[in-house]
């Protein structure tokens, strides 16, 4: 669970929020607008098609929006993008590793490219490989990897240089139970230790056991935001989920 | 930055090496293909009379035409017989129909005693005007070809006939003139000496006249520092094929960028502290290393190898440094054209496809498979636009015209804007992805 007593200090805002894609009749995002605390681990919800990816490519630097701006612990991700890349990581929804290449192979060069060198490098891949519980698969090929364990390697790359603010973009998707429930206890692990988080995911009981604030999203706005038990309070629902359907509906988004 | 960029550099060269299918493509294929359509060509510039042949000499005759033949066409290689067994006409005929010598030379029985009575009719013909000149007194000698040999080894084999045959008819018509012009002489003084004819004696002439041309022509290849290469397969299908296998990097190049993109390590890659074209610099030094290698491969199989399957060797000749560069500008053409390849395509099967065939129709339309003289005038206009085009006619120009790098400055700055156009048509695109997301 997310730490509570930490400083109030805003960690990412997201302020008026407008992507159009071209050839596209209505906006990817429209106006949306989120505000994550320090230390929070922030849920971001929604069906299929509601924005949420291209939320965290803007929020993440990757895409530039039509309209408004996104500050990350007070530096603007366009203007002051290189300063935002040093804080932020990212673990995206694919597995985005080499998989030709040894976990700790692909850690190594991630590393370099985060400016970690030398010893300071290679104890850190060892921490980071330990940490997701593959130190003594680390020199195999990711290729040969299981889902699990090629989800658990995108989640040590994207905390491989200690973001202060870390992207996770569905990070348990298509994997057994013990993977998830071991990357699960990982990201709480690392929220305790002080990084913040930003959360997509499809599954309403991750987000009820893991974050601290939930935005439940739809056609690129944000309908609700707050903590999971207060918003579910206040709509009246035993669950996330209720709450979820009660907002987005049920119809099937092809 | 530089540790970024060769940590780019390092990986990509750790991937291409894993791909084991990648790697077949890119050295084997070429080497494949040099080694092969270098011995094809070879065969055919044999057909076409460049290389020594082998000619079946059927002399029916037994006199000094064929002696003469034989030493006077000393650079083919004439069988009279074959294991001890003189060769009959019909077995010329077989044999050279068959593809197993490349031309038959038949000489009739007599041959060389009608040329000689024919010989002595014109000469005494030409001293006395009223001796008539028995014509037809030699039969005519034939000349059989393989109907693959090409016009030039036919031309070539009948003018060097036509030349011994001519410098024997010389030979032949000189000693006769010598035997007689003294009898001619001596019998016109005796009818007007009266009384004292039987005092005149004419002392036999021995007209010794050299039938080697006095004016030589000496032919040579045109080159500026003299050295004259012989353009031969060799010299061509080197630095042809190994051009042809470096562009094919642009599949690797292509694919790699590609399935960055597809697998969101390019977003992981953006996400991070580092500027893109860093990325792109290691990856375009790690492609080029492997052109380089490419290059090197083939190099060393013209050098090493096509004299072990009886080619000649490739000649690197004296200016190395600017066939480096040219290989440097080549490599850099092929790897930016891979970037954008993998920045328009979608996918690898896209990038693969039209990668190959462009790559194909380059090097067919730039003179790899066929020289470019040897094209259709649609063709040698077209061929101007070719990039693989613009390496070959460096790499010729500094291997068999012994020219420098200030010789192929002109492609080298065609290869240099062509790398600077695709780049920037893929960072045109790379941009505008980067803003619209689509």
């Amino acid at each position: 669970m997310a730490a509570t007593n930490k400083e109030q200090t805003i960690a990412l805002e997201a302020s008026g929020l407008v992507k159009l894609y071209k050839g596209c009749g209505r906006p990817a995002l429209d106006g949306f607008s989120i505000v994550i605390r320090e230390g929070d681990i922030f849920g971001l919800l929604g069906p299929n098609g509601a924005g949420k990816t291209t939320a965290i490519s803007i929020m993440s630097s990757l895409l530039r929006a039509s309209r408004g701006t996104v500050m990350i612990f007070g530096a603007d991700t366009r203007r002051q993008a290189d300063k935002v890349k040093e804080m932020i990581g990212l673990v995206p929804q694919e597995i985005a590793l080499y998989r030709q290449l040894t976990a700790r192979e692909n850690l190594r060069y991630f590393g370099k490219l985060y400016g970690i060198k030398g010893r300071a490098l290679g104890s850190r891949i060892d921490e980071c490989l330990d940490f997701v519980g593959l130190l003594p698969k680390a020199d195999q090929l990711v290729e040969t990897y299981s889902g699990g364990m090629k989800r658990r390697v995108n989640l040590a790359v994207g905390i491989l240089h200690q973001p202060k603010l870390l992207f996770l973009d569905e990070p348990t998707v298509g994997i057994d139970a013990q993977s998830r429930d071991m990357i699960l206890a990982r990201l709480a692990a690392l929220n305790q230790a002080g990084t913040t988080m930003v959360y997509t995911t499809h599954y309403m009981e991750e987000a009820e056991r893991l974050c601290s604030e939930v935005a439940i999203m739809d056609s690129g706005r944000v309908l609700s935001q707050g903590k999971p038990g207060e918003l579910m309070k206040d709509g009246g629902h035993d669950t996330l989920q209720d709450m979820f359907f009660s907002l987005t509906g049920r119809k099937l988004r092809d | 930055m530089f540790g970024k960029l060769f940590a780019t550099l390092v990986k990509d060269l750790l991937l291409l090496w894993r791909d084991r299918a990648g790697l077949l493509v890119l050295f084997v294929m070429p080497a494949v293909l040099v080694v092969i359509i270098t011995l094809v060509q070879n065969n055919v510039y044999k057909l076409m009379g460049e290389t020594a042949a082998r000619v079946i000499l059927v002399d029916q005759d037994q006199g000094e035409l064929g002696k003469q033949i034989i030493e006077r066409m000393s650079r083919v290689e004439m069988v009279t017989a074959i294991a001890g067994e003189t060769i009959s006409e019909e077995m010329a005929i077989d044999l050279v129909a068959g593809g197993d010598f490349q031309a038959g030379i038949i000489i009739p029985a007599g041959t060389t005693s009608g040329m000689i009575a024919e010989a002595e009719s014109e000469v005494r013909s030409s001293l006395t005007a009223d001796t008539p000149v028995k014509k037809g007194a030699a039969p005519e000698l034939r000349i059989l070809f393989d109907p693959t040999v090409m016009g030039g080894f036919r031309s070539a084999m009948q003018n060097s006939l036509a030349m011994v045959l001519m410098e024997y008819e010389v030979r032949t018509k000189i000693d006769l003139l010598s035997r007689l012009l003294p009898e001619y002489v001596e019998t016109e003084m005796k009818k007007s000496a009266g009384n004292f004819a039987e005092y005149i004696k004419v002392p036999p002439f021995d007209l010794k006249m050299s039938t080697d041309p006095i004016l030589k022509v000496r032919a040579a290849s045109a080159s500026r520092d003299g050295l004259a290469v012989v353009p031969t397969p060799v010299q061509h299908n080197v630095p042809a094929w190994a051009l042809f296998g470096m562009f094919f990097i642009v599949i690797p190049m292509a694919g790699s960028l590609i399935k960055e993109r597809q697998e969101e390590t390019l977003s992981r890659l953006m996400s991070m502290p580092v500027a893109y074209s860093v990325i792109l610099a290691g990856k375009i030094i790690a492609f080029m290393l492997v052109c380089c290698a490419q290059f090197t491969l083939i190099y060393l199989l013209g050098r090493f190898v096509l004299p072990l399957l009886g080619l000649e060797s490739f000649r690197l000749g004296p200016e190395w440094e600017a066939a480096l560069i040219v290989v440097l500008a080549a490599s850099l053409a092929a790897t930016c054209y891979g970037i954008m390849l993998g920045t328009i395509c979608k996918t690898y099967e896209q990038a693969s496809m039209f990668g190959s065939i462009s790559v194909v129709a380059a090097s067919a339309i730039g003179g790899v498979m066929v020289p470019v003289y040897a094209m259709p005038a649609i063709m040698q206009k077209l061929s101007v636009i070719s990039p693989i085009g613009w390496g070959l006619k460096a790499f010729l120009n500094i291997f068999i015209r012994g020219g420098k790098v200030s010789a192929v400055t002109g492609e080298l700055s065609l290869l240099l804007l062509f790398s600077g156009a695709t780049a920037f048509v893929a960072w045109l695109i790379f941009s505008r992805r980067a803003t619209t997301g689509s």
